[in-house]
């Protein structure tokens, strides 16, 4: 008896849950839907970093592993006159500028970037499509670059801005926070297979962020801002493909 | 209508509350992950065995352009191939639409999906679809076993491994032949073999494949490579593990039908399941 007094109210409970669920999501759907996808990447990423810890490398391979052919995706060659202009002077006009959430901000050149502390590994990219292909990154880690501006402590996110137009029209950007931008293997990338960064993966600086999954790691970047929230950009996704393709800002996977 | 017949029947509780929920969560969680799953390899349906793979390298199962490096072509359909290692079909029309993407290069598709259904959105929820699942399969792991319904369910009995029983059930299911009386109260051999491979090796075989897909996670467990036999291989061992999901799902649902279709559907939502020519004290 108590058994299908029990049984009872379950199915009582899960009706009346089921009923509210399908009522709320008929009248803010598209919320609804916002808040689970969002919560089940905050699920994602709270799990991954209890479990994983902050500092946990990638794997690195060695130099025969690199693939002949690494292909290009995304944008081939920025649209724009100003970019060839940039590629005929060997970017020498180019500076990468640090600002937003910072004490110093900056704007080095390739040259100044160059200068600084390098890091170079061989390591797998992974598309979000389903493909890899193992290539040599040489760069200044991300947290020297940091170091050097200062974040406030109100900074939560590095943001990428930069140089491709995509066609619709927008800016390509991306965004991470602070815990994986200061992950040692976390570079802004200016040579690749120990050659300057070709014009199709990313010239003249692009992000290496090796935990996360291949749009994260930005190619042509030219401006890098420190943000306390992401909500401000773009259409608030984070990056270009969260905004336009409903793409997972923690993209780990 | 007069009275229905009087009949040796009797009716049991066969599945409680607990498996009842997992079952149909996990039903719409893999129907959720196989479509969402779909449209992530339909992006890129090429296949590939070891660490690395791209449209550069070999692949094992792959839809190609007939013409790979040629001429971009204009027409659709396009001409297209089914690659199975060293064979070449031609599936011109019939499984291949090659789409040019612009500046993007050529798009292989197994079909031409909605641009609508964007493909990072699907991604986005094939991950939260899997939490359900990897959830649900959590619990109900704890539940058969801290039931004791692992051993009294789904592990076989010895009785049941004897040559002559195990040729007897084998010749049960070529016959379809429905279970009465005291047989129909519990799985037969096979039935629970197909169980036991269902929960306890490809669901984990799933999960593990997927998470080999991530590098956080592999950065922490790099063992997960060495296992699988690489990233692509666990790619690929992953959809092999979809294919056969869907496998057990077919035959599964046939088996509900030689089974008796309204008792074993009435036995997953209310639990209750008639045993017919059962004989009763």
């Amino acid at each position: 008896m108590s058994n299908k007094v029990t049984r009872r109210t379950v199915v009582t409970a899960a009706s009346l849950g089921a009923l509210g669920l399908a009522g709320a999501v008929a009248l803010r759907g598209a919320r609804i839907k916002d808040d689970i996808l969002s919560a089940s990447e905050q699920l994602t990423l709270r799990t991954q970093r209890l479990l994983l810890g902050r500092r946990t490398l990638a794997r690195e391979f060695s130099a025969r592993d690199v693939s002949p052919v690494f292909p290009v995706n995304g944008t081939h060659v920025p649209p724009g006159a100003a970019y060839q202009e940039l590629v005929a002077s060997g970017f020498r006009d180019w500076t990468l500028k640090v600002y937003g959430l910072v004490k110093h901000p900056l704007s080095l050149s390739l040259g100044q970037i160059a200068l600084l502390e390098s890091r170079t590994q061989t390591t797998m990219h992974c598309c979000d499509e389903g493909w890899n292909a193992i290539a040599t990154w040489t760069g200044v880690p991300l947290s020297r670059v940091l170091a050097l501006a200062e974040p406030l402590t109100r900074a939560a996110y590095v943001v990428f801005h930069c140089l491709d137009r995509r066609e619709d029209g927008e800016l390509y950007y991306e965004s991470i926070d602070l815990s994986d931008a200061n992950h040692p293997q976390t570079i802004l990338a200016y040579r690749m297979n120990e050659r300057p960064l070709p014009v199709g993966n990313g010239a003249p600086l692009r992000l290496r962020v090796e935990t996360q999954i291949g749009y994260k790691n930005a190619k042509y970047i030219d401006r890098i801002e420190l943000v306390d929230r992401l909500n401000g950009l773009g259409k608030g996704h984070g990056g270009w493909w969260e905004d336009f393709d409903g793409a997972v800002w923690y993209a780990a996977q | 209508m007069g009275p229905l017949p009087q009949e040796n029947a009797e009716v049991i509780v066969r599945h409680r509350l607990p498996v009842r929920l997992w079952h149909w969560i996990s039903v719409l969680a893999i129907v959720g992950l196989l479509f969402t799953g779909f449209c992530i390899l339909n992006v890129h349906p090429r296949l590939y065995w070891g660490e690395v793979g791209n449209a550069y390298t070999p692949a094992l199962f792959a839809l190609d352009s007939s013409d790979p490096g040629g001429p971009r072509p204009t027409t659709h359909p396009a001409p297209a191939v089914l690659v199975v290692g060293n064979r070449r079909f031609d599936v011109t029309g019939r499984l291949g639409v090659v789409a040019d993407a612009g500046g993007d290069g050529l798009y292989f598709l197994i079909a031409n999906t909605p641009e609508s259904w964007q493909f990072g959105a699907m991604r986005a929820w094939h991950f939260t679809i899997a939490w359900i699942l990897v959830l649900g399969w959590m619990s109900y792991a704890i539940y058969l076993i801290a039931s004791g319904q692992l051993r009294s369910r789904l592990l076989p009995r010895l009785s049941q491994l004897r040559p002559r029983a195990i040729a007897n059930d084998v010749l049960n299911h070529l016959r379809f032949h429905r279970a009465t009386g005291e047989e129909a109260k519990s799985y037969n051999l096979l039935q629970k073999l197909s169980y036991l491979l269902v929960v306890f090796v490809l669901l984990p075989l799933m999960v593990l494949t997927g998470l080999t897909m991530s590098n956080a996670i592999t950065a922490r467990f790099p063992e997960l490579y060495s296992l699988l036999g690489g990233r692509e291989s666990a790619r690929t061992i992953h959809f092999l593990c979809a294919f056969a999901l869907v496998l057990f799902a077919v035959i599964h649902v046939i088996q509900l039908f030689v089974a008796g279709f309204l008792n074993e559907m009435r036995s997953m939502i209310t639990g209750r399941f008639t045993i017919r020519g059962s004989r009763l004290p």
